[in-house]
């Protein structure tokens, strides 16, 4: 018994070993590293990896770090708690094997980032290391409403995977948030029912009257990052035009992203805007995939990356950083990508085959830039809700 | 007499008093002072006074309509605002309200009639029930809407079977009306059975003997003493139809938004200057109408009735002897057809949520409710077990009944004279239906889970015990207007009587007034238990960080990507526990109705 | 047992002055109405000495303890209302029984024992278990009495306890009360706008009007002498004449000039009234007879009602209503009546304020 544990041991250290290596040295070397490599690594045994350092990298990393203590980790709800899948209870896990004396809590308040924001403008102490699931319209909210001072602070240098996150990712021009996975929003239709409208203008004509159901740009993330997406593709002088053409031709325009979805696969219309990740989804649940189809607009698709970043007022910095290094390791960026349905930020992550087959990737990724929205997105979106609601 | 009775004596007699400052101290603490301080942003900017973004709003055509040149003292905008947006947000927002209104009450007042009125198998049952809709987290409403009411749900089968068609009913107006409908027209049949239930036959038998036909003693006598009741059921109503939002969001679309809506992202947004504007001017409609409904409430309670309701008649009589006039079968036809509509609107889209829990991708499946089981043998510390779940609702719903039945008590009494600073109180009172939910939720997170710093310490409400104050807050209202009409009737002399021989205040009250008026006060437990099952906007908040959360909040929490299964099984159990449990505390409480 | 007191109480309610100084004494063991018309204050009264009004001047004593900011549960007062309120939800034996969860049984008997005595005093014996709805008013009124004088109270307050109830079963409850009411020598409140209930059962009446005690007496002395033109008038039946001393005179009696007619009146002390003096004084109806030679006028009969023994008379004299009893029914329209001096009662002199239209009003 003994024996075969030790030898246990010895595999998984060498693998994580180098796994760590190679790491280090990609990050020294180039950042545009092809997913072929992760894939390659993953087919080759990422379960019986898994499955190993579950018993075995106790002593090993003890000896190597020396980090404890308790990490507060703040995020969405979802993050650690869908039923589906979610990957906050594998990252817990993982990153406590690797530090045995690190506990690593989550608060997931039902405010989301707005609760920290308003403990902040409160003045009253975070209570948290860090936040998951920072976006760009957060940062300009926090920005907007705390002027000088911070909420996060920059958190890249002492990363040793930062190399690996993709460029256009990077969302926060001070590096506060480190992006760690992204989306690209999408339409979903059900090919039985329609046909891919392929373009903007085509939701406005008459084949497509009553077809589709967006989300309110004012209460869902998806519905500003479709809105967004449409400023960027007719330009902010055209949008309002081309939003009365989509209320003429009877869009639906429901408070939540959940809302929204249910009335779709209830029929109600045939097409969402959702995310172009949909038909990893109807695989897992082995849905037909006919009415699972992902439609993007003129060749494109909105990113929305989401990121991590270290509230300033922690004074946890080690283990922070450790944590985001843990999180865009690749094999967390595969299990984050495959248990949150997204697409990871590195160009390095362990990907299995039906993330592969099923996510689909825009031709042309689009999105706005931090100092893009800063100023606007409020008056394009209060313009918007004014004439949505206004001229009913 | 010993020390101790002496003690018990002396505390017996400042009973109701000390109730009354318990009272007010659990609403000072859980509501006026949270929302106020969210008030204040309306006119507080940084420290200093400023009323231009209220001005801003109150002149805003695009929420007060015609009116918003009004407030601004320029007339001259009227004709054009008129014909551009005549009602504007505030005024579209009254305006589906008052249909919400009017369709809760036509849905609401037969179920009433039926109930007070017929004797059938699993009438009490089908009572405790009408409560149900009441505690439904809006989501599952949502779903099963969509799911019966939606372009492939069995209605639209059927009527493109009959060969009507299929309809698009969702995202329409009359969706959020029909939605509101089955959320507060049983809140109408409720409080109506109760006053019907409590009615004096011997009235309606007078005006027979005088000459009246039925139908005229039933509209000068029994009207009269039921209208009270139904006011107070559309008043209800009304307060939250106008302050309703996640069902607007979920199925009326954004362009059909309400001013909470409009509430609601502006908070997300952090803008509380213009939230707060609005919220203030949603709360001065509610409470301006709950005092003017007091006002003529203080009006009728004055003649005082004893309850003596007629027997109820059977609605399947054993001897075909008196079931034979025509009448009594169009009645029964009547009934018949009434209880039709009821089934497809609330039982249709209840039946849906449960039929949407078991039912997979390909098929039948009981796949959610094993993640429930799963998740309740597996789940981490810092995930939502549906046990714990099901445990904080009963025990949060049961703690919730035992301080907003006192609370709720003792404001009636406290307000019962009904003069003029009493129906104040009273309308004060009711504040916590009045106010903008978000607001409240805002206001509870700034001023009680953030804390206040005294005498160098953070002071932080939360937990269980905030939990079931706040739920308290939020159901004592209903024990107010359940039993607050019904404990004016009582006769004064009844409660001096037993004063003179020995009782205190506080035991008259509970020996003879509340024993009087049990239907109400059942009436009101029943809803301060369903209003704490179904609590959702501060419980998530009070939650906050702790393992306080409840069913509705589970529900919420389980909405997986893609996937409602789990929600809607975990929904389904919130339902089957709520209604296990009207029924049991309707077998108990109703041993105590006279 | 106790005396009571109430030393000059006032009370209003908003606008609406109920009591303006009314002073009253009951001695210990007796029985004490308070009688007039609806709004005069005698509910206000009995209830200022239950505790359940709030006094805004005055005190209210119960023989040596006065009662400020003691409440009606700590006063040992029995109250039983006009609408019996029984408590619904309970049966006969549990409403009486009430009182003594609160006190305790006097005289230590077993609460059944004290109930079933209660009970069997108020001619209901065995009626522990019956539901209130069940019985008649009457048998209400007497399980309201019953549960009032359970726990033994120092005082017992009567609100128009006979008003809902007929007239044959109000003459025998009252009987009964005064029966229970000596046999427990329970000092008494009574209150109700029944003259003839008050001069029946009272040891002592007080008649109020308008928020003020008229006048205090025994039965006989205030039917016989009231003392002011409106007790003269409410208690029973009486022609009350205005009009003023038309000489001197010496010693006893007065002539009075009523109209153009005048009277010869008794009823005055030896320098009582000066000549032009208003007076004020009645003639019951029983001594103003047919056919009397003294102070005798001539007045149009209007009505005639048959009383069983005895017949009532209306009549109308020179524009005012004169009431008289009559043997016989009278034959003519016209009736001659008079009265003899030592039957006429002066109720005052000199207080014209008091005294306007005399008989006129319809």
């Amino acid at each position: 018994m003994e024996r075969r544990t030790f030898l246990k041991h010895g595999t998984a250290a060498t693998l994580v070993g180098l796994a760590g290596c190679t790491g280090g040295d990609e990050q020294g070397t180039t950042t545009g590293s092809d997913t072929t490599t992760a894939d390659e690594t993953t087919t080759e045994g990422s379960e019986t990896t898994t499955e190993a350092t579950d018993e075995t990298t106790t002593d090993e990393t003890t000896t190597e770090q020396d980090l404890s203590g308790t990490l507060t980790v703040a995020t969405y709800s979802s993050f650690v708690d869908a039923p589906s899948s979610s990957p906050g209870p594998w990252l817990k896990e993982a990153f406590e094997e690797r530090h045995p004396d690190v506990t690593v809590e989550w608060a997931t308040p039902d405010n989301e980032m707005n609760y920290y924001l308003q403990r902040a403008q409160q003045g009253v102490d975070i209570e948290a290391d860090m936040f998951v699931g920072v976006n760009v319209d957060h940062l300009i909210r926090i920005d907007d409403e705390l002027g000088d001072r911070q909420l996060f602070e920059p958190g890249a240098s002492p990363l040793d995977n930062y190399g690996h996150v993709k460029e256009d990712l990077k969302f926060d021009p001070q590096q506060r948030a480190i992006p760690y996975d992204t989306g690209y929003i999408s339409l979903v239709y059900d090919g039985n029912e329609a046909d891919d409208p392929e373009t903007f203008d085509a939701l406005t004509t008459d084949e497509y009257a009553g077809d589709l159901i967006v989300q309110n740009a004012r209460t869902a993330a998806t519905g500003r990052a479709f809105l967004l997406w449409t400023i960027h593709n007719q330009g902010e002088e055209n949008y309002l035009d081309y939003w009365e053409q989509l209320v003429d031709n009877d869009v639906t325009i429901l408070g939540s992203w959940d809302d929204a979805y249910t009335a779709w696969e209830n029929g109600e219309a045939p097409m969402v805007v959702s995310y172009s990740t949909d038909q990893v989804y109807a695989n897992r649940y082995d849905q037909d995939l006919s009415k699972h189809q992902v439609g993007f607009l003129d060749g494109e698709g909105y990113a929305n990356p989401e990121g991590m970043a270290k509230f300033a007022d922690s004074d946890n910095d080690d283990l922070v950083a450790a944590f985001m290094d843990f999180v865009l390791s690749a094999e967390a960026q595969g299990e984050i990508a495959v248990r949150n349905v997204q697409f990871p930020a590195t160009d390095w992550a362990d990907l299995p085959a039906e993330f592969e087959e099923y996510a689909q990737v825009p031709d042309q990724p689009v999105t706005f830039t931090y100092e893009e929205l800063k100023g606007n997105v409020d008056e394009w979106v209060d313009q918007w809700a004014r004439q949505i609601v206004g001229g009913s | 007499m010993t020390r101790g009775e002496g003690l018990a004596r002396w505390f017996e007699r400042r009973a109701i008093a000390v109730l009354g400052v318990a009272t007010a101290l659990v609403l000072a603490v859980l509501f006026y002072y949270p929302v106020l301080t969210v008030f204040a942003d309306a006119v507080r900017l940084g420290g200093a006074w400023n009323f231009e973004v209220a001005r801003e709003v109150l002149t805003d055509p695009f929420y007060f309509g015609v009116f918003a040149p009004l407030f601004d003292g320029d007339l001259t905008a009227v004709s054009e605002i008129a014909a551009d947006q005549p009602l504007g947000l505030v005024g579209f927002t009254a305006y589906q309200a008052l249909l919400s209104t009017i369709a809760s009450v036509a849905l609401g007042l037969p179920g009433a009639y039926v109930l007070a009125r017929y004797e059938f198998p699993g009438r009490r049952t089908i009572r405790s029930l009408t409560i149900l809709p009441f505690v439904l987290p809006s989501i599952m409403v949502a779903i099963g809407f969509y799911a019966f009411f939606g372009a492939n749900g069995p209605v639209n089968d059927l009527l493109a079977a009959l060969g009507v068609g299929r309809l698009s009913m969702l995202g329409t107006l009359e969706a959020i009306v029909v939605a509101h409908a089955f959320y507060n027209a049983p809140l109408v049949t409720r409080v109506t059975t109760a006053a019907w239930e409590s009615v004096d036959a011997r009235m309606v038998e007078t005006a027979r003997s005088l000459g009246a036909n039925p139908w005229r003693a039933f509209r000068d006598v029994l009207v009269p003493q039921l209208l009270p009741a139904v006011l107070t059921g559309a008043l209800l109503t009304f307060v939250f139809t106008f302050m309703s939002f996640p069902i607007v969001l979920a199925l009326g679309g954004f362009q059909l938004a309400t001013v909470e809506v409009w509430v609601f992202s502006l908070v997300q947004q952090l803008d509380y200057a213009e939230a707060a504007t609005l919220a203030v001017v949603e709360t001065v409609v509610s409470l301006a109408l709950t005092y003017a409904y007091l006002t003529y409430e203080s009006r009728q309670s004055a003649n005082s009735r004893a309850a003596n309701p007629p027997p109820r008649k059977r609605f399947f009589p054993s001897v075909s002897a008196d079931a034979g006039s025509l009448i009594a079968g169009l009645e029964r036809a009547a009934i018949l057809a009434y209880a039709t509509v009821a089934a497809v609107v609330f039982v249709g889209p209840i039946a849906s949520m449960v039929v949407e829990s078991v039912t997979g991708p390909n098929g039948l499946t009981l796949q959610y409710y094993r993640f429930l089981v799963q998740r309740q043998v597996e789940g981490a510390s810092f995930q939502t077990l549906p046990g714990v779940a099901v445990r904080n609702s009963l025990l949060f719903g049961a703690a919730t009944l035992l301080v907003a039945l006192p609370m709720g008590v003792t404001v009636s009494v406290l307000t019962a004279r009904g003069g003029r600073w009493e129906r104040l109180a009273d309308t004060a009172a009711m504040a916590p239906l009045a106010v903008s939910g978000v607001v409240v939720g805002l206001g509870m997170l700034r001023g009680l889970v953030f804390g206040v710093e005294l005498f160098g310490h953070r002071v932080q409400v939360d937990g269980p015990v905030a939990i079931v104050a706040a739920h308290a807050v939020a159901a004592y209202p209903f024990v107010v207007r359940n039993v607050s009409p019904l404990l004016g009737g009582v006769d004064r002399s009844v409660v001096e009587s037993a004063r003179a021989l020995g009782a205190t205040r506080v035991r008259a009250l509970l020996d003879v007034e509340l024993p009087l008026v049990a239907a109400g006060v059942a009436a009101g437990a029943a809803f301060a238990f369903a209003i704490s099952i179904g609590e959702f906007d501060s419980t998530v908040i009070l939650a906050t960080g702790s393992s306080s959360y409840t069913m509705p909040v589970a529900v919420e929490r389980y909405i997986g990507n893609r996937t409602l299964g789990p929600a809607t099984a975990m929904g389904t159990v919130l339902l089957a526990v709520t209604s296990l449990s009207f029924v049991v505390i309707d077998r108990l409480g109703g041993r105590w109705e006279v | 047992m106790t005396g009571l007191r109430l030393k000059d109480v006032s009370k209003s309610f908003g606008e609406v002055t109920a009591l303006r100084g009314v002073s009253l004494d009951v001695a210990d063991g007796e029985f004490f109405t308070l009688v007039g018309p609806s709004g005069c204050g005698k509910t206000t009264t009995l209830r200022a000495i239950a505790g359940f009004e709030s006094l805004d001047s005055g005190e209210v004593w119960f023989g040596e303890r006065e009662m400020a900011g003691v409440a009606p549960e700590d006063r040992d007062v029995g109250v039983v209302f006009q609408n019996y309120a029984l408590f619904a939800h309970m049966t006969v034996g549990e409403n009486v029984a009430y009182g003594l969860r609160f006190r305790d049984t006097p005289g230590g008997q077993s609460k059944d024992a004290r109930v079933a005595e209660l009970l069997d005093l108020v001619d209901l014996a065995g009626f522990e278990d019956r539901d209130p709805d069940a019985l008649s008013g009457g048998q209400r009124q007497r399980v309201a009495l019953a549960r009032a004088l359970a726990p033994g109270p120092d005082v017992l307050l009567l609100d128009e306890p006979m008003s809902a109830l007929d007239a044959r079963l109000r003459k025998t409850l009252r009987k009964q009360v005064k029966r229970i009411q000596s046999e427990l020598g329970i000092t008494t409140v009574y209150v109700t706008h029944d003259q003839e209930e008050a001069l029946a059962v009272s040891d002592r009446v007080a008649v109020m009007n308008d928020g003020g005690v008229e006048q205090v007496g025994r039965p006989e002395a205030v039917y016989r002498r009231p003392e002011t033109r409106f007790v003269a008038e409410f208690l029973g039946e009486n022609n009350v004449f205005a009009g003023e001393v038309a000489e001197r005179g010496g010693g006893a009696g007065r002539t009075v000039r009523v109209g153009g007619q005048s009277f010869r009146v008794a009823d005055f002390d030896a320098a009582d009234a000066a000549r032009g003096s208003h007076v004020t004084f009645c003639v019951r109806p029983e001594k103003l007879v047919a056919g009397g030679r003294e102070n005798a006028v001539e007045a149009a009969v209007e009505a005639v009602e048959f009383l069983g023994e005895s017949f009532r008379a209306h009549l109308d004299w020179e524009g005012r209503e004169l009431v008289v009893r009559l043997s016989e029914r009278p034959e003519d329209d016209r009736l001659r009546v008079g009265f003899a001096p030592e039957d006429a009662h002066v109720v005052s002199v000199g207080d014209r304020a008091r005294e306007p239209e005399a008989v006129e009003e319809p």
